[in-house]
């Protein structure tokens, strides 16, 4: 009972967390699932947000401006990804990992140190105050309409011609070319938007906890990864606004499992191994569920 | 229509490999024109027509598509004036998207995306309409994934698809040689129907010697990345399958002994 209670105390503490951290879900959806380009630029692309948000916000530019340089920032990390991909033929999980290991280091120049606190400068969620309501209900209302108008802007977009175009280069890529898409362009442009996304996320994260730190980037990768398989696996994948609901509705429940996990006594040094184990039953999940069928036939499908 | 000139690409260059694909190769079409390009493995077809859609870069040379020089083009600039079916039907539809998403994939060859709304109530009419040209049933599955569809059907959206805003030029790449015989016939049929129906000017490679006699109104044979036959007008007409062997060995006989 008081396991229940405890857990139910810091709902809405997980709640704003995940609402803030399901955009880095997104950002690694749209790589992986819309432009079949396995990419982990989001890992130095969220970091990279809140640098350049904590430094914009320290030389007096107002919390939205700041998201937004952070977001265009993220969107250069992403490109960069993309172009060495496209340009050098660099697989694409090395050469987000070559740009992630860049941006280190073009974080602690940026910070000129490895943390920058934030007491003075107002955040995003000031705008919010006039709510009348506590820090974590107002980070929920404030998280929760930024996700809303994303989610509606781009259930929006898969449906124009460029967002139908976006897909077929993740669908068949020499299809498209030959249908009038420019590959390069719509690659770019895509890797960049989830690393704009990544970096969004890293600036509200950076105003929302009041700190910048050179290795917050540490290991999101995997909560993303996590997040986005559990939100597949609940929501589905079938049509397109499934997957775009996948990574907001997984951050959620990703983070309330995190959650029950720490209420139930786990030491959050063990978090990582829990994570990896939600992963590893939601890659190895359909395979499971496969073992009646007789073994040859799973490795042939698998 | 289509004028290629001197057409050149080796590949492997001063490697032992070395292969010279096409071999200064001119060609010259006319609207309308519906020719059959045959020729042995590795004469040079599938060559050409990827020098033609943009797929692959001549080493010299210069290819003009209705009066527009595309020899340095990029592939999805070249989209507008060409169209083409693979062998393979897996290439030519986004197998996770739609019949009506591919559709209109096929519509942004001619008119660039913009940000406006993709499938429209008048697109999908139109698209249904289209499609019942097959007389698969495809018109009613609409909203159904391509990776549900047997090659065959696949093959026949691809037609569609290349078929529709009457491109410049089609190149159908012996797009129905992976098919059995009966899909295969049916795919045939309806290539025929289309391009007769639409004019338009059409390259057709094939092994099939029969089909060379029998459709079109020129024949092109390739031999080692050049034009060794010619065949067009009353000669076409005239032309059975014996008589097409019987030049092409002697052109390729002429060929050992002069080389």
């Amino acid at each position: 009972m008081q396991l229940i209670e405890a857990y139910i105390a810091i709902i809405p503490v997980t709640l704003s967390q995940s609402l803030l951290l399901s955009f880095l879900a997104l950002a690694i959806m749209i790589p992986f699932r819309v432009l079949n380009f396995p990419d982990m630029s989001a890992e130095g692309a969220y970091p990279l947000g809140g640098c350049v948000c904590a430094v914009a916000l320290v030389a007096g530019f107002s919390p939205l401006v700041a998201l937004a340089l952070a977001a265009m920032a993220g969107f250069l990390a992403g490109a960069a990804t993309a172009f060495i991909h496209l340009r050098f033929r660099i697989h694409t999980l090395l050469a987000g990992i070559l740009v992630t290991t860049m941006i280190y280091s073009l974080d602690l120049r940026i910070l000129g140190k490895a943390n920058q606190p934030l007491f003075n400068e107002s955040k995003i969620f000031d705008h919010f105050a006039g709510l009348g309501l506590q820090p974590t209900p107002t980070k929920i209302v404030a998280a929760g309409l930024m996700v809303l108008v994303t989610y509606l802007v781009l259930q929006i977009w898969f449906q124009t011609e460029r967002g139908i175009a976006m897909r077929a280069v993740g669908a068949n890529s020499d299809m498209s070319e030959a249908q009038g898409i420019n590959v390069w362009r719509v690659t770019l442009g895509s890797i960049g938007l989830a690393g704009a996304f990544a970096a969004f996320g890293g600036g509200l994260m950076v105003q929302s906890q009041g700190f910048a730190d050179v290795n917050m980037g540490l290991g999101v990768l995997i909560n993303a990864l996590a997040a986005l398989k559990i939100g597949e696996a609940i929501v589905g994948t079938r049509r397109m606004w499934q997957q775009l609901l996948a990574p907001f509705a997984g951050a959620i429940i990703y983070y309330q499992l995190i959650s029950i996990c720490l209420v139930a006594g786990l030491a959050p040094g063990d978090l990582k191994i829990a994570t990896g184990v939600f992963v590893l039953l939601m890659l190895a999940g359909p395979e499971l569920r496969r073992r009646k069928a007789p073994r040859a036939k799973a490795r042939g499908n698998g | 229509m289509l004028e290629i000139e001197n057409a050149r690409r080796v590949f492997f260059q001063g490697t032992p490999d070395e292969k010279v694909a096409l071999n200064d190769l001119g060609l010259s079409l006319d609207k309308g024109d519906f020719t059959i390009v045959i020729g042995s493995n590795g004469a040079g077809k599938s060559t050409l027509l990827n020098a033609i859609s943009g797929a692959l870069r001549l080493d010299a040379g210069r290819i003009v598509i209705n009066g527009d020089d595309v020899t340095a083009t990029p592939v999805h600039r070249r989209a507008r004036h060409v169209a083409r079916v693979f062998q393979d039907p897996m290439k030519g539809t986004a197998a996770a998207m739609t019949i009506a998403e591919n559709m209109l994939l096929a519509e942004l060859r001619q008119n660039p995306a913009r940000l406006r709304l993709g499938l429209t109530r008048a697109r999908r009419n139109a698209y249904r309409e289209q499609l019942s040209f097959l007389g698969l049933g495809l018109e009613d599955r609409l909203d159904t994934p391509v990776s549900l569809l047997s090659g065959g059907q696949r093959q026949s959206l691809s037609l569609v698809m290349a078929v529709s805003g009457s491109p410049d030029l089609l190149l159908l790449d012996e797009h129905t040689a992976a098919l059995d015989p009966r899909t295969a016939d049916l795919v045939l049929q309806t290539t025929l129907r289309a391009v007769n129906a639409l004019g338009l000017t059409t390259l057709m490679v094939t092994h099939n010697m029969q089909h060379a006699v029998e459709f079109g109104n020129r024949i092109v044979m390739l031999d080692a990345g050049k034009v060794i036959l010619n065949v067009t007008g009353a000669e076409k007409e005239k032309a059975t399958v014996p008589s097409l062997i019987e030049k092409f060995s002697a052109k390729t006989d002429r060929m050992l002994l002069a080389g």
